[in-house]
């Protein structure tokens, strides 16, 4: 924490940027922070409740953040991708942003937790998670635990799920998209759902209803689940967001799976690396175009 | 009124059978297939969960995420309105927060103001709210500061609080009565009020000071400070997720859509909107007046401890704290207003 406390400074004190984006102590746990002065540097910390996606906060959909000037974010490996993701689909310029890569062995599923860090709290998608630091950082600060095995259990569930016949998997999400009130809190945190104007939001026409009846919630779900084929992180933080408890990490990650297994892309910090999506490869599978 | 009386924990649980045996729902906080506690429709009172505050508010039941209005059907150049229901079923609410039937009753004056809110009322009559005193919250809670308390009886039409081997009844209401003469078995001689005095003592005790300060000095600063820089430094961690929206008790705006089903028929229906969103405000030009989350996060404090006191003269706020345990940025609604008491009385307000 010291390491992260006197770079944070140094940035600043230099001039490097004019903003340090970490976590702090709020009132209930840790949460996002945002240090203005070299003195502010000391209200950083990193532990295993920093489990928020600050990646977000780069998103050009966030105007009332370009009154900071430029910026330095602390990062785990898996935030990370999304700060590559943000690079690849030229929405924010490398060089506009310096970028402290935090090592990390896994964190909690919940930024309150008074929990140590143990096999039991630790936050699903953090199992079996192999990256320890960010290769896309400008600095590296802090050590590693060794991190968790896997499968996750939205994995395992992913895989319950795709064995049922299709009208129990129908009523699974039946059930599911019922409880959701649309208030699109998880395109709201989700660092990769950058739009201007979202599809959800257009009227003319509606191709998305705005109403919570199932009609237009499996509409809403699964646009953004296939919007996000080949960008989503995995970073959880619609699933955790979400004030009715869906487990839409299931869709994020059911996509995810068909795109590693039919176009061999996986999240990555790499912002090198062409996303599938934008992308054609003469040996691409095209047996569905009819 | 303020006539007192007594359920056995048998006896409430014969009175939902006895409720569900008369055809009436029964909702109560529950477990939801996530694990979690929510406010939701019960077979038994047995699944009650009294000792958790349900993830959502009872908002749902009168003001539902969306509910139609009217049908319509394009006859050649008329249109034919086909009006829904104007009566609900009846329904009785088991466990409610005093914090939240206070924010039913809250919610009532908006509802009845340049119009009536039939649909609103509708439910309202239909329904009865049997609150249980709250055993106490945490340290998000801040109900005393807005005039409440665990044990409020506002907006509830009993207000049961445990003695002994069941619960001491407050009744409220006539409606609350009616409850009560419609199943008279149920109820009987007990424990007086007195005998829950320790129980409401304590739980009062776990919220108190939470957020110093009356309501009357956060409108006071509220309503001269638009201009605060205050606003845009709370705003820079808001997603704009309207998640606060969401789980909050009193936040009842809404949308009104049209949605076509066939070439000449659809439903005019209304659904939960949020003051967190850019397409909340933006005009029909693309300008929009609130054009980043700083004007937004003012608005949601305005509209709550401002706005709707100086028209209602009342606090669009029941002191729940759901707002500050859902935010997955972890603004606090305690914090924003202890700094601003503390602003207010000249104690500063730095972070």
């Amino acid at each position: 924490m010291t390491e992260l406390r006197e770079l944070a400074r140094r940035l600043l004190s230099e001039g490097t940027v004019n903003a340090v984006l970490g976590w702090e102590e709020g009132p209930r746990g840790a949460r996002p922070a945002f240090v203005t002065d070299a003195a502010g540097a000391d209200r950083l910390i990193f532990d295993p409740r920093c489990v928020h996606n600050l990646a977000a906060y780069l998103s050009p959909r966030r105007p009332h953040l370009k009154q900071l000037g430029k910026v330095a974010i602390v990062l785990k490996p898996c935030d990370a991708k999304a700060v590559a993701g943000l690079i690849r689909e030229t929405q924010v310029p490398r060089e506009n942003v310096v970028l402290i890569g935090v090592r990390c062995g896994g964190v909690l599923a919940d930024p309150e937790s008074t929990e140590p860090l143990s096999e039991a709290t630790v936050a699903d998608r953090c199992r079996g998670c192999p990256d320890r630091e960010a290769k896309l950082a400008d600095h590296l600060v802090g050590t590693a635990g060794p991190g968790f095995p896997g499968p996750s259990h939205r994995a395992q569930k992913v895989e319950e799920l795709a064995a049922l016949p299709a009208d129990q998997r129908w009523a699974f999400w039946q059930a599911e998209f019922e409880k959701c009130v649309r208030c699109h809190a998880c395109r709201q945190v989700c660092p990769m759902c950058f739009c201007e104007r979202c599809l959800a939001d257009k009227t003319m026409p509606r191709w998305i209803e705005s109403s919570p009846h199932n009609r237009g919630n499996f509409a809403w779900h699964v646009a953004r689940a296939m919007h996000l084929a080949g960008r989503c992180v995995d970073c959880g933080e619609c699933e955790r967001v979400c004030p009715e408890g869906l487990p839409l990490g299931l869709l994020t990650r059911k996509v995810a799976q068909v795109v590693a297994d039919r176009y061999d892309f996986r999240p990555t910090d790499d912002p090198a690396v062409p996303a599938p999506v934008g992308t054609y490869r003469m040996d691409d599978p095209q047996e569905f175009i009819l | 009124m303020s006539t007192t009386t007594f359920i056995r924990n048998e006896d409430l649980k014969g009175l939902v059978a006895d409720l569900k045996a008369a055809g009436v729902g029964v909702a109560g906080p529950a477990r939801t297939t996530d694990g979690a506690v929510d406010y939701r429709s019960i077979d038994r009172f047995e699944d009650v969960v009294l000792d958790a505050q349900p993830r959502t508010s009872l908002k749902q039941f009168f003001l539902p995420p969306t509910e139609p209005l009217f049908k319509y059907r394009r006859e050649g150049s008329d249109v034919a309105i086909l009006e829904m229901p104007a009566v609900q079923p009846p329904r009785v609410i088991v466990g409610a927060r005093p914090c939240d039937a206070a924010a039913v009753e809250i919610l009532d004056r908006v509802m009845n103001w340049d119009y009536k809110d039939e649909p609103w009322f509708a439910r309202r009559e239909a329904t009865t709210i049997v609150a249980f005193a709250c055993p106490g919250g945490d340290r998000s809670c801040f109900c005393t500061t807005v005039g409440l308390a665990p044990d409020s009886t506002r907006g509830s039409d009993l207000l049961l609080a445990p003695a002994g081997d069941g619960y001491v009844v407050e009744v409220v209401t006539p409606k609350g009565q009616k409850l009560l003469d419609a199943f008279p078995k149920r109820f009987g001689a007990g424990p007086g009020v007195d005998a829950t005095k320790a129980y409401r003592d304590k739980a009062r005790a776990s919220v108190d000071g939470h957020v110093p300060g009356s309501p009357e000095v956060i409108r006071q600063w509220v309503q001269t400070h638009f201009e605060d820089p205050f606003w845009s430094e709370i705003a820079l961690r808001c997603h704009g997720c309207g998640g606060c929206a969401a789980v909050c008790p009193t936040c009842h705006c809404f949308d009104i859509v049209d949605e076509p089903e066939t070439l000449t028929e659809g439903t005019r229906r209304r659904n939960w909107d949020t003051c967190q969103t850019a397409l909340f405000t933006v005009h029909a030009s693309g300008h929009n007046p609130r054009h980043d989350q700083c004007g937004r996060c003012r608005q949601r404090v305005n509209h709550k401890f401002a706005i709707y006191p100086s028209r209602f003269n009342e606090v669009l706020c029941t002191g729940c704290g759901r707002c500050a345990r859902v935010c997955p940025a972890g603004q606090d609604v305690t914090e924003i207003l202890t700094r601003i008491v503390a602003m207010a009385t000249g104690q500063g307000g730095a972070a």
